[in-house]
């Protein structure tokens, strides 16, 4: 019997698991062969049309981007209020929470208003004369990561940061001792420790990214039509077997993506100790 | 084999050191001076400035006042890494995503040792803490005292001319530390690195070190061999946090000694011959171990009281007696089992005697 | 204490049981569950609709929101065999959906209709007409060059005369035919003329034209008008409804009827239901009470079909209803059966040809 069987308190979240998670799961697999009858013409046409596969690199293309992106931004964030004290860390944590309590759909509206054409960027440009006529960002492809990237970064500022938090500070001081460098210390004890949780984090922000449609369709270009666009229309479509498939290349898509990920991890992982793996 | 290299030790100094955070001093004027290749204990309570001064050499912490040197290097002002000194923690801080034989690796991969020399040393390092075949493990995998081999290897792999080591017993049972203790002495023989110890740990200091440097209160009380310290104490801080004593108040006059708790009067004569015999008052320490039983027939070959058993506390080989004299003060006096006779019994007054040069005067602070 | 007897505890129990019951099953029988759209629509809808129906009839309404997902919930429904809609608005392009998967019960119209009054388009088997509404192009007047009023879909094409940001919907329907109409075709074979893959490549050659021009491609009635407010695009389409509030805002925008899709949206009832009576009387009271849908059209320009309906108008009220005579003849009927046959397969094109 697999040993997580005999963890009786594992039950209720295995069975939370199974009815909200697994059944449907299976459900969406089943639709996505079995409508009406056992058929792989939804996979057929999505790996034919050439517009399934391009939408699909596109949703990879702009997770991959606003994960490592927020990773990149959140990481010195999180290492900033790791090393304040206490009481401003917990004020730092929840100034980077508020803009959580707002919905998707008003953060990317907000966007709207910033970046349009009278926006406000555009209006303080064209104040101080920078600027002849607005400058174009709304409706672009880079508008639409930077307000996925807005509204993503706090899950992988908080992330990072109880990781950092958890990493005793005891070790950098055993490193600095035996002979690192601050930067060595960094890069050999801390950037280790500190990078599974923030590997999560990219992994959560990557899996949210791949089923974001609100904000591309309000900000983004013509172009920017995601895989979770699709279904969506499909499902109004009633289109229940082709949306199913549409949802299973998603989640192949980010299963691949989350692998692709985890090895990036343990190469970086392994550049950083310059390793004496044998 | 370059583990066993015996690596000439450097002697460490303090020389008025000062360290204050705001308005606390942890650190006053701290003096020490440690020779080549030799263990000194830094001894004391928490707060006594014990840590701060490691620090200090450790370059954890500035000092605010002061010189530090190792060697003839003045160190004040490096970081920790420009310092070459090897450290061990209570905590271990053993690299959670390094395996044992990294561990160990660490500070030699640091100092640019080609992959075979790490290879090498490292081998004979796990040699020398008897873990050959366990360079695989993760930190996690490992028991208290492995860990703290690992931890004692990897501080001393790239032959540091000083060692220090921050109450690295603290986290381990009884048995294990006292084992530890032995293999900690070992290893500073065949090294012959310096080390400086920071332990809380009386018994510890006492089976480690070479030297003991007693601190309180950002001071240091005293510096001296074990036995001095023991024997000797300098002060009555030192006296009582050294082993268990008893203090008792005393007057000189001319050539009398006047000891009212035990109703005695001595001849000065009779005293340590170093001690001072100034007229005036004077603290004496009585260890428990140097007080026993006498018999009446013995009542005129040493000086000799009475007192009252309040408790006796089993201790194994020894019983420690908690006593009441006349003048209603206490009195703790240790005998080993073995000693004859029927042991008294609660409630019971026992006549007591000691030798007079048992009798250690401490001396006033001036 | 005197002991409580098994009999009383019985009857007591028994009092309380229909105490609490009774009201209970009373208001279940005469409630009756409406799903539509929320916001203004369905303010208005209860407001002059569901209240007074209530108030004739004795029968309450309970409205449900369900916006996008409603075609997906009612399938969801009849499937597991739990039906909670009596009555549902059905959009335009969701009706032959819901037809074609046998979603609806038929409509009996010898209780909503007995006398034919209601015109034959507003008579479908599934659904009863409730409201036209146009999808129309709305243009800022004070971003049209001097003297120059764009009036027709050609204009909206001609981007050297009206130069500025354009916006359209994303999706197929309601926009290939623009281009027939901006490339000469007309409007009565729209239709045939789409049928035919030639006709296809014409509207899609024709889009091509435009493409580069239309700034942002919106998937919301919401977003059509904050685009026209927010200055994002000078000339968009929008839903008609939607500009007489952004006129009354102050905002200097103009709905041009020439060209403009007219649709008609239905009420019908969920397969399954069982309140059909009820739901008959409350579609009969929603489609051919003139007099509430007077008050409602002056609200909110979605005129149904209520015989009679434009009598006694006030002239600004009738000016902006899509179904006024002048605006009725401007438009064209959009065709929902087309597109529910081919929406599917055209929309995928027209993804593939907004990637290109």
């Amino acid at each position: 019997m697999p040993r997580i069987f005999r963890h009786w308190m594992l039950w209720p979240a295995l069975a939370m698991l199974l009815v909200f998670f697994l059944m449907p799961s299976v459900d969406i697999l089943r639709a996505s062969v079995m409508d009406p009858e056992l058929t792989f013409r939804h996979f057929e046409r999505f790996l034919e049309r050439a517009v399934y596969m391009r939408v699909l690199w596109h949703t990879v293309e702009v997770s991959f981007v606003v994960a490592i992106v927020c990773a990149v931004i959140a990481y010195p964030v999180a290492y900033f209020i790791v090393q304040s004290p206490r009481r401003v860390q917990f004020l730092l944590l929840l100034l980077i929470f508020i803009p959580l309590w707002m919905s998707i759909l008003i953060r990317s509206y907000a966007w709207m208003v910033v970046l349009g054409r009278e926006g406000v960027i555009n209006s303080l440009l064209m104040g101080a004369g920078l600027i002849e006529t607005p400058v174009r960002m709304l409706f672009t492809t880079p508008a639409v990561y930077v307000a996925m990237i807005q509204i993503l970064l706090p899950i992988q500022i908080v992330t990072c940061y109880s990781a950092m938090s958890d990493i005793d500070l005891g070790l950098v001081r055993a490193a600095r001792v035996l002979g690192a460098s601050p930067w060595e210390a960094t890069r050999r004890v801390f950037i280790p420790l500190s990078l599974d949780g923030t590997i999560t984090g990219m992994i959560i922000v990557f899996m949210l990214s791949m089923g974001f449609f609100i904000t591309p369709a309000l900000l983004g270009g013509r172009r920017d039509l995601l895989l979770a666009n699709l279904i969506e229309f499909n499902v109004t479509q009633l289109n229940w077997g082709f949306a199913a498939a549409i949802a299973l290349m998603l989640l192949l898509a980010a299963i691949v993506g989350i692998v692709v990920i985890r090895l990036a991890a343990r190469l970086l992982l392994r550049a950083l100790n310059g390793a004496l793996a044998r | 084999m370059p583990f066993t290299d015996a690596s000439s030790g450097e002697s460490v100094r303090f020389e008025g050191v000062g360290k204050s955070y705001g308005d606390v001093d942890a650190l006053v004027d701290f003096d020490l001076a440690v020779n080549p290749g030799e263990l000194v204990t830094l001894l004391g309570p928490s707060g006594s400035g014990k840590t701060t001064a490691l620090n200090v050499l450790a370059g954890f912490t500035q000092a605010t006042r002061g010189r530090v040197l190792i060697g003839d290097r003045e160190v004040q002002g490096l970081p920790p890494e420009k310092r070459d000194v090897g450290m061990v923690f209570q905590s271990y801080s053993l690299f959670p995503h390094l395996n044992v034989f990294d561990n160990i690796a660490f500070p030699l991969k640091l100092r640019g040792v080609s992959r075979k020399e790490i290879a090498e040393r490292v081998e004979d390092g796990l040699d020398m803490i008897q873990m050959g075949d366990l360079g695989q493990r993760m930190p996690a995998e490992l028991s208290g005292g492995q860990k703290q081999r690992v931890a004692f290897a990897r501080a001393v792999i790239f032959r540091p001319p000083v060692l220090l080591m921050d109450e690295p017993l603290a986290a381990l049972d009884l048995k294990l530390r006292e084992s530890m203790q032995a293999e900690i002495r070992a290893y500073h023989q065949r090294l012959g690195c310096t080390i400086v110890f920071v332990t809380h740990d009386q018994n510890e200091a006492l089976a480690l070190s070479d030297r003991i440097a007693v601190m309180g209160d950002g001071k240091l009380a005293q510096i001296d061999t074990p036995q001095a310290i023991y024997d000797a104490p300098q002060s009555r801080y030192v006296a009582e946090f050294i082993g268990k004593t008893n203090l008792l108040e005393a007057t000189v006059a001319g050539s009398d000694l006047a000891i009212p708790a035990l109703e005695l009067t001595l001849p000065v004569a009779d005293l340590p011959a170093h001690s001072a015999k100034r007229d005036g008052p004077i603290t004496l320490s009585l260890r428990p171990e140097r007080i026993f039983r006498v018999c009446q027939g013995d009542a005129e070959a040493y000086p000799n009281f009475e007192a009252r058993v309040e408790d006796a506390l089993f201790m194994g080989d020894m019983v420690q007696y908690r006593l009441r004299l006349p003048d209603a003060q206490t009195l703790i006096v240790t005998e080993r089992r073995d000693t004859g006779g029927a042991r008294p019994t609660r409630g019971a007054t026992v006549q007591l005697g000691f030798l007079p040069r048992d009798l250690t005067p401490i001396p006033e602070p001036s | 204490m005197k002991k409580l007897t098994l009999p009383y505890l019985a009857g007591l129990a028994a009092a309380l049981t229909l105490a609490v019951a009774a009201p209970a099953a009373i208001a279940q029988e005469r409630t009756l569950a409406v799903s539509g759209s929320g916001g203004i629509v369905g303010e208005m809808n209860t407001r002059f609709f569901a209240e007074p129906f209530t108030a004739e009839t004795g029968i309450a309404v309970e409205r449900l929101t369900s916006e996008g997902s409603r075609m997906a919930e009612l399938e969801a429904m009849v499937n597991s065999g739990r039906v909670l809609w009596d009555v549902m608005e059905i959009s335009a392009s969701n009706y032959p959906l819901g037809v074609s998967k046998g979603l609806f019960e038929p409509i009996d119209y010898s209780k909503v209709d007995p006398e034919g009054l209601l015109p034959p388009g507003a008579r479908a088997e599934y659904g009863v007409g409730a409201a036209s509404f146009s999808h129309v192009l709305a243009v800022r007047t004070d971003q049209m060059p001097e003297g120059r009023m764009m009036s027709s879909w050609a204009d909206f094409w001609d981007v050297e005369t009206f130069p500025g940001p354009r916006a359209l919907r994303n999706r197929a329907e309601d926009n290939l035919e623009f281009a027939l109409l901006a490339d000469g075709v007309a409007e009565a074979d729209l239709y045939t003329v789409l049928s035919t893959e030639d006709g296809l490549d014409r509207a899609f050659a024709k889009m091509d034209e435009i493409k580069p021009h239309v700034t942002a491609w919106w998937t919301s009635g919401a977003q059509s008008v904050q685009l026209l407010s927010d200055g994002e695009v000078y000339f968009g389409t929008s839903y008609n409804g939607r500009i007489p509030p952004l006129a009354q805002s102050g905002l200097p925008v103009e709905i041009m009827w020439n060209g403009g899709a007219l649709h008609t949206s239905f009420v019908g009832i969920p397969k399954g239901t069982e309140n059909i009576e009820m739901a008959h009387q409350f579609i009969a009271y929603r489609t051919m009470n003139a007099a509430q849908m007077r008050q409602y059209m002056a609200e909110l320009p979605y005129p149904g079909f209520a015989p009679g309906l434009y009598d006694g108008v006030a002239e600004a009220v009738t000016a902006i209803q899509p179904t006024a005579p002048a605006n009725l003849e401007a438009q064209f009927s959009a065709n929902p059966e087309f597109w529910g046959d081919n929406l599917e397969a055209i929309q995928e094109r027209w993804n593939e040809w907004l990637l290109e």
